[in-house]
């Protein structure tokens, strides 16, 4: 098992996109959370949950997240790799978990710094904008408890979010379709249940469809009208990458390669 | 001795556009996972619009009594054209015959005071409201949702005349004396500078203009409304405003009629502060305190009033809603588009292709033709079969006229959102094909399409409402405005929030940004490849 999460990490290491796949999460992260920051201002939209603002880029920085997952994996059969792998590694679940550890390693580093850079963003720019103590608003702090749970939580929901995206692409093996899969899941679906005008459609999607439930863990205000608990929510997306990680080895196991 | 160079009496083949096309043709429906994602995205397209239209049961609980009906928390009346209107103003009117004019100079618009009942923190509403009215009108009667035709001055927009609630005309701004001439049910708007000099604005045509009318004297002005974060909670209070009428000439009046006041309509909001809430929206209106007034002195008449007189434009455009459906077959067309040129690059076809038609450019631009077409036919089918439906599944839970409108396919509207869900189809996919060529891996150019297409849209809702707009002006998503189930007038001024499927563009306008970016992707992928290897 040690030889074949080295023998991952070698393969990860050396594909130029990864490096710059990575810088993709943090600067999409820290870019639009920064942005939305700024552009709130406190007299016109006091409501706002500063927190859950801050992590906003989480929603673009999913993206570049995803796009790792799906390569790590349909990058192999694309090229006709896996074979190679399979000759070195025979037993598909060490060779499957290998790509899993790899992946949450890099994807807790990246997203730690892109969660950290957001909430720094946000601590400097809120309080120009009115988020200050004369509007009752303290300076973002990760040290406090709902704004940790937050902060921890959105680097722990890219962390599922990636190994989701490894499952499935796992499952399906082609790239172009489990992009497509997974941009239906990240986004089209949540802009969806967003705008429905069916309360009850749009309850159940909030309670079970893995983006929203998962996103549920950035509130810090109003948690008790969620219509999901913010660790519940991130435990119903952790079902989702548990179903899709194991409809993968299952896939990988029964099918030859 | 003579040599005779040797020719093949094989005819030379041809390397002509069509051939190309052709090619690119038989390369895409012999693969069968491209094929697939053709039907499957005409299938997605047709399917979750209807699903969503289907589960749509949460109306704005739309009441209606005897034409005047209750949406959304305001009182609306049914206009001459059959669609739901606000027709709330103060109103100085004596009876009129079939023919007759009514002449005045109007001075002295202004509002009047801010609203005294304003939520702490609101912004103050400006002291005269852009479309608040001042100016002379011709009415079938004094119901709300009668016929008129009118000529006004606004707070912001110069000389208008409008006519029957939808129709609006704009005349130069620095006029201030106002004529309107009936002839039958024919209404001529005229406007002067001094009282002398006429010029013509424009003339209406008022079916439902019979017999006697009310001629006079109105002002209205509308609620000032602000957004609330992303657009999905607004307060509107309400704002008074009056102006003074002199020179006062009527023809064709009985001798020796006085001028009657009558507030038209409901002032809407009414008596308190009303709470809306549809569909995740919250709005406050908090009323007017001033009552409307007429006062007459020394041959000038002095009007105030709060209220407007347009169409009216609900919160909540279902059919566009039920429409955003249509991203889940976008996602597989942008990956056909994307998988169309990317799959060459894998395999190394690329080289055999250019080595088929050496002029580079061609290549990509058959490419979208044949992808394009086929997108366009994809989102065509799935869209002609969704609108029908979802149309018929909306009426059934409650969305009708008068508020929103039948659509099928023949109506205007119902044309333009499925035409434009073809159009957007067969572009985006062209832009994921253009994107496919410069990047060279599905994943990335898959991934970057979304993320510049669907993504802002996303964003849009969650953003606070400056930010929110500006995406819905520079990215693609702008087009997504064609899919709008609702007719816009440009004389409302409702909060438009992309929240509520408001887009800051117009349909064709947003189109356009769409195509634009096809066009510079595609531009600069024929770039890429020409000027890099293979």
């Amino acid at each position: 098992m040690k030889t074949a999460v080295h023998a991952e990490w070698t393969k990860l290491r050396t594909v130029p996109s990864t490096g710059w796949l990575l810088i993709a999460v943090v600067a999409l992260t820290v870019g639009a959370s920064a942005t939305a920051t700024a552009i709130v201002k406190c007299p016109a939209t006091c409501h706002a949950d500063t927190t859950k603002l801050s992590l906003t880029g989480i929603m673009l920085g999913q993206a570049a997240v995803a796009a790792l997952a799906v390569v790590i994996i349909t990058g192999e059969y694309g090229s006709g790799m896996i074979r190679v792998s399979l000759a070195a590694v025979p037993r598909r679940s060490a060779l499957l978990a290998a790509k899993a550890v790899v992946v949450t390693v890099v994807v807790l580093a990246a997203g730690t710094i892109s969660v950290l850079g957001s909430m720094l963003a946000g601590r400097l720019l809120l309080p120009g904008n009115g988020f200050n103590t004369a509007h009752h608003f303290t300076a973002l702090s990760v040290l406090h408890g709902a704004t940790l749970r937050a902060a921890v939580g959105s680097v722990l929901y890219l962390v599922l979010i990636a190994l989701f995206t490894l499952g499935l692409s796992t499952a399906l093996r082609d790239s172009g379709l489990a992009t497509a899969v997974v941009l239906c899941v990240l986004y089209v679906i949540p802009l969806v249940s967003d705008v429905m005008l069916s309360s009850v459609w749009r309850h159940r999607l909030d309670r079970w469809a893995p983006v929203n439930a998962g996103l549920a863990i950035q509130a810090t205000r109003n948690i008790g009208k969620l219509p999901i608990g913010p660790w519940p929510g991130l435990a119903v997306l952790g079902l989702w990458t548990a179903a899709a990680l194991a409809g993968g080895w299952i896939v990988l196991r029964l099918r030859d390669a | 001795m003579t040599t005779t160079v040797y020719r093949s009496v094989r005819p030379v083949g041809h390397d002509g556009f069509g051939q190309l096309l052709w090619a690119e043709w038989t390369k895409l429906r012999t693969v069968r996972g491209w094929v697939l994602a053709l039907i499957l995205a005409a299938a997605l397209t047709a399917v979750v619009p209807i699903f969503l239209a289907s589960t749509a049961n949460d109306n704005g609980a739309e009441t209606c009594v005897r034409g005047l009906c209750q949406a959304e928390g305001q009182v609306v009346a049914t206009g001459p054209e059959g669609g739901a209107v606000i027709d709330s103003f103060n109103f100085a009117h004596q009876p009129l015959a079939t023919d007759g004019s009514i002449t005045a100079r109007v001075s002295g618009l202004h509002g009047s005071g801010p609203a005294l009942r304003a939520p702490a923190g609101f912004p103050r509403p400006p002291s005269i409201m852009p479309w608040a009215k001042a100016g002379l009108m011709i009415k079938a009667s004094t119901q709300p949702g009668a016929a008129y035709a009118a000529i006004m001055l606004t707070g912001g927009h110069g000389v208008r005349m409008q006519y029957d609630f939808t129709h609006d005309v704009a005349g130069a701004s620095a006029a201030s004396w106002l004529r309107l001439v009936r002839a039958g049910t024919s209404v001529t708007g005229y406007e002067s500078a001094d009282g002398r000099h006429w010029t013509e604005i424009g003339t209406a045509v008022l079916p439902r203009l019979i017999g006697t009318a009310q001629a006079g004297l109105f002002v209205a002005s509308p609620i000032f409304e602000v957004a609330i974060g992303s657009g999905d909670g607004s307060v509107g209070i309400g704002t008074n405003a009056s102006a003074t009428f002199g020179h006062i000439s009527l023809s064709g009046a009985q001798p020796g009629g006085h001028w009657s006041g009558t507030q038209v309509g409901t002032p809407n909001p009414g008596s308190g502060p009303i709470k809306i809430a549809v569909n995740g929206h919250r709005a406050v209106k908090v009323p007017m305190v001033q009552a409307g007034s007429v006062r007459a002195a020394a041959g000038t008449i002095t009007v105030a009033g709060s209220g407007d007189i347009a169409p009216f434009e609900p919160i909540v455009d279902p059919l566009h809603v039920s429409f955003f459906g249509t991203l889940f077959g976008l996602i597989a067309l942008i990956t056909l588009g994307a998988l169309f040129v990317t799959a060459e690059y894998r395999r190394g076809l690329i080289r055999t292709t250019i080595t088929a038609s050496p002029r580079r450019g061609r290549i990509l631009v058959a490419k979208s033709i044949v992808v394009g077409v086929l997108a366009f036919v994809a989102g065509l089918i799935g869209g002609a079969i969704a609108l029908p439906v979802a149309a018929h599944k909306l009426y059934a839970n409650g969305w009708r006229p008068p508020v929103w409108p039948e659509l099928s396919l023949t109506t205007g509207i119902g044309l333009r959102v499925v035409l434009g869900t073809a159009a957007i189809a067969a572009v985006v996919t062209i832009l994921g094909l253009a994107v496919g060529a410069i990047f060279r891996r599905g994943t990335g150019a898959i991934i970057a399409t979304t993320g510049v297409v669907i993504v802002p849209l996303i964003l849009a809702l969650v953003l606070p409402l400056t930010l929110a707009t500006w995406l819905l002006r520079v990215f693609p998503a702008a087009a997504f405005s064609l899919q709008a189930g609702l007719p816009r007038y440009g004389q409302v001024n409702n909060v438009c929030a992309p929240y509520h499927s408001c887009f800051p563009l117009s349909p064709w306008h947003g189109f356009a940004v769409l195509c634009a970016w096809a066009a510079v992707a595609l531009a600069g992928a024929i770039y890429a490849l020409r000027r890099r290897d293979a």
